[in-house]
């Protein structure tokens, strides 16, 4: 490849996204092209080694402390609590839980959230989640519970669907995240596999008899596929940092053992879903990144709600690229924080 | 089973009143690195953005002409250090991938040893640690009371309350507070949780409160505190990895060298070096001579017990055909250690080992009228005069040194409570209750003790960076082979829970996503080097 080709193929490349997105969503395509095994095998110590992460910080920086909680001692499941605090002093240790409705009279969202890495990467204090779920916080005057849940290839399906179950009963049963109406308000959001991971909790609670209401879904750039090979897959594979055939490998590392890409849990509007009409579902807001190769199975998941008779509303961002929202340099996650804080504040 | 938690005080970094932020970011980025990259953990110079850029393409180019099982060899095999410093990392790789066309070997040294426990003469890998369920049903309540959590949280807000009183010198208030805990503490399950942690701080407020004479650490001779080391050893891996992490650096820091000398700053039984003189003896080439210094504390009743962990040392070293010498110095205080004592011969590869010492050279005066260093100073430059080829340093990764008594509290409380809960996990009796103990007379000694009493001055890995960085001394990064055998290690603890973590170079292990100790590796440059600030902030670059 000549010099001046290749430079201009970075430019170019390089003008959808700014610099510094682009150089951390190569680092990362890059490094996590090592980890995944042909044998179907992840190179789970070179991935921790790898991966940037911060630890929870009961100081408040920026209005938000954070503390870390153990859920479920048995699965070592554990999840990152993040607060407002309007003042710069530290909370007490023993006021980390000190009941939200004390700090507020207005109604007071628990989003319980779950970070992406296509099941297999990242954690709850990754770096780039961390500063998510703090702007989260800031956005819509929150709790943010970010979920640490088990991954893959490790652990399949559903053990990372068990553990948002686990979590949002968790949450539920919090007196101290309940509002003045001793009620728990909580939403459910994710990006990538955490988005498809709300999907399945809030179907799980609607579904099961267990009384908890989600009020509200919010899926970024969300984790969904099947057998067919669609246009968008096509027309953007390798593109922009993602190919097919590394959302293959991903799918076979989640879903069990001789399981195709048509099995529910990946394609929930698919030939061997369970219909969703009827299924008293939270309102969702669904992101989709037009330079996203999942996009068409994002758009027939949004579709798959509206026929069932859901409420859904679809944010399609054209010339937005996996991860926009990880770092605050482009229009389109401004874009997204709003619609964000509408749709919590409006469906609070 | 219902999910519950079983103790109060959650997993955080605690809050402090000071200004200064977390202990990953208390030195200040230089003002060209790119913000939000840094935010998510990198540091990349803004001018660098488009270098680094397009050594990713250049990179991601020589990954496609790679098959994907030489890449995947290339991600077991290769060494790899500091992710943070990306242009660093990215032609790392590069080189990586460009120098290996065959299939590279397999360090395997350690590796060997790891997997084959048998091999390790009476070290602890011998012990098979049975399934953690009976032992975590045993000591957990399946569900806190309501009764029992309420009183948790009461008895956490009153320690905190009593920390303030002592602060402001209320003591006869912090007195009767004291009391009130102690009745509380009845109504608590002091075998695990938070009434255990309660437990140990009211004790250790009590003896500041209460001592004749202001403050009272728990009395206790050489050989008691020789006895519950052990025992901490035992029960839970912080030792272990100390001792693991920095013994894979010394060996590497060793290669090539035909005479070796390691200087270990607190002997005690020798626990270190069992497994170091092994992996000598396996190096290809054939071992070095070793030469072990230790320093310890003089025996009181005549014993000489530094030479005793010698001569047993010798037998393992003959056993497998390692030339080795060793030498006691017996000394109470690190200060009083000359470097003369440890006759360092300049044909020799030196190794410093310091695991969880330095930080007591920080208790001694501030201002001396006669000028002269402060003890961590005065150590650190002889260290640096012996012109070792490596200095292993251990420390707790927590900031009990705080000038402010209630700051120091806060922190210790949740410092030790995660690290208590961490116990509850894994250990067997009866070295969990021994290792309690180990850990409640430091407990005692950062609350309740002041002045040259307080030994247990724990400070940061950040702290300590700036530090040994004044000195003249350089970070050895820990790469991704020594993360990995670290997990490894940790696999053999059958309590999941524990996690180490990689910091720009140094690695951390931690319970829970709380970093608990801090191991890093260093080098000294030679002695007529400028000493510059700054250099010391971006480690990667500067070597």
């Amino acid at each position: 490849m000549a010099r001046s080709n290749e430079v201009s193929i970075n430019e170019s490349k390089q003008m959808v996204v700014p610099l510094n997105t682009w150089v951390l969503i190569s680092n990362f395509k890059l490094a996590y092209n090592l980890l995944r095994r042909p044998d179907g095998t992840f190179n789970r110590h070179l991935a921790e080694f790898l991966d940037r992460k911060v630890p929870a910080n009961a100081n408040p920086i920026d209005g938000v402390f954070s503390f870390d909680v153990i859920v479920d001692r048995a699965t070592n499941l554990l999840c990152r609590i993040y607060r407002p605090s309007d003042t710069d002093e530290p909370p007490n240790v023993a006021d980390l839980e000190k009941p939200v409705k004390s700090e507020s009279s207005s109604t007071v969202p628990v989003i319980v959230f779950f970070h992406g890495g296509s099941f297999a990467h990242s954690s709850a204090n990754s770096a780039i989640y961390d500063t998510l779920c703090r702007r989260l916080v800031g956005l819509c005057r929150a709790v943010v519970v970010s979920v640490n849940y088990r991954r893959a290839p490790e652990h399949r399906y559903p053990c990372a669907y068990d553990d948002g179950w686990t979590v949002l009963n968790w949450v539920k049963s919090r007196a101290w995240l309940e509002s003045t109406d001793s009620k728990v308000h909580i939403f459910l959001a994710g990006d990538s596999s955490g988005g498809n991971i709300a999907h399945h909790v809030a179907l799980k609670a609607a579904e099961s008899e267990s009384g908890i209401e989600v009020l509200g879904n919010i899926l970024l750039n969300p984790m969904f596929g099947g057998e067919l090979r669609t246009e968008s897959e096509k027309r953007l594979d390798g593109k922009y940092f993602v190919s097919v055939q590394d959302r293959d490998w991903y799918w076979r590392a989640f879903l069990p053992d001789g399981a195709d890409r048509d099995h529910p849990a990946c394609n929930p509007f698919g030939p061997k879903a369970a219909s969703l009409e009827g299924v008293k579902f939270p309102k969702s807001l669904v992101v989709v990144a037009g330079l996203d190769l999942v996009q068409d199975w994002q758009m027939a998941y949004v579709e798959g709600l509206k026929k069932a008779g859901q409420q859904v509303k679809d944010l399609y961002l054209e010339k937005a690229t996996i991860g926009f929202y990880l770092l605050p340099n482009n229009a389109h996650f401004h874009t997204v924080m709003d619609e964000i804080k509408k749709f919590v504040s409006s469906n609070c | 089973m219902v999910p519950y938690e079983t103790a109060a005080i959650p997993i955080a970094n605690p809050p402090a009143t000071s200004s200064s932020t977390t202990t990953t970011t208390t030195i200040s980025k230089p003002p060209e690195i790119d913000g939000l990259l840094a935010g998510a953990g990198y540091k990349v110079r803004s001018s660098d953005l488009r270098h680094v850029a397009q050594r990713l393409e250049r990179l991601e180019t020589a990954m496609l002409n790679s098959p994907s099982q030489h890449l995947s060899l290339l991600a077991s095999d290769a060494v790899l250090y500091n992710p943070s410093d990306l242009s660093t990392w990215v032609d790392s790789l590069l080189s990586e991938l460009n120098q290996s066309q065959s299939l590279p070997s397999l360090p395997s040294d350690l590796s060997d040893l790891v997997s084959n426990p048998t091999a390790l003469d009476g070290s602890w890998m011998d012990q098979q640690l049975p399934p953690p369920t009976a032992a975590i049903h045993n000591q957990q309540p399946s569900q806190l009371t309501v009764v029992e959590e309420d009183s948790g949280i009461r008895l956490v807000h009153m320690l905190m309350t009593c920390a303030e009183y002592v602060q402001r010198g209320e003591l006869s208030l912090a007195g009767s507070l004291i009391q009130d805990m102690q009745s509380l503490l009845t109504r608590v399950n002091t075998g695990c949780g938070i009434g255990k942690v309660a437990g140990c701080f009211i004790d250790a407020l009590s003896r500041r409160v209460f001592a004749a004479g202001g403050g009272g650490g728990i009395p206790g001779s050489a050989y008691e505190t020789e006895i519950l080391y052990h025992h901490f050893y035992e029960a839970c891996p912080y030792l272990k990895f100390a001792h693991f992490t920095a013994n894979q650096a010394i060996l590497e820091a060793f290669d090539g060298h035909d005479c070796v000398h390691v200087v270990d700053f607190n002997l005690m039984h020798g626990l270190q070096w069992p497994a170091l003189i092994q992996a000598l003896a396996l190096r290809p080439g054939g071992p070095p001579t070793l030469r072990l210094t230790g320093i310890g504390p003089p025996s009181p009743d005549g014993r000489d017990s530094l030479r005793e962990i010698g001569l047993r040392l010798a037998e393992l070293a003959r056993s497998v055909n390692v030339r080795f010498a060793f030498r006691g110095v017996a000394a109470s205080r690190l200060e009083d250690v000359k470097p003369w004592m440890l006759q360092v011969n300049p044909k020799e590869a030196v190794a410093v080992n310091s695991i969880m010492q330095l930080h007591k050279l920080l208790a001694g005066p501030g201002l001396d009228p006669a000028h002269r260093p402060a003890p961590i100073e005065a150590v650190l430059g002889w260290i640096r005069s012996l012109n070792p080829k490596i200095v292993t340093v251990v420390e707790h990764e927590a900031d009990h040194n705080q000038p402010g008594f209630l700051d120091r509290f806060t922190e210790s409380l949740y410092y030790y409570s995660t690290m208590f809960d961490s116990l509850d996990a894994c250990a067997l009796q009866p070295e969990k209750a021994l290792a309690e103990m180990y850990i409640q007379r430091e407990i005692c000694n950062v609350v309740s003790c002041e002045g040259p009493a307080r030994l247990e001055r724990h400070e940061p890995l950040a702290r300590w960076r700036e530090r040994l960085g004044r000195a003249g001394f350089r970070p050895l990064h820990l790469g991704s082979n020594a993360f990995k055998q670290a997990s490894m290690l940790l696999t053999l603890f059958s309590a999941e829970g524990y996690c180490v973590e990689e910091n720009e170079g140094c690695l951390t292990l931690g319970w829970h996503s709380r970093p608990l100790i801090a191991a890093s590796a260093w080098h000294a440059l030679p002695e007529t080097a400028a000493v510059s600030p700054d250099v010391a902030v971006v480690g990667g670059a500067v070597m």
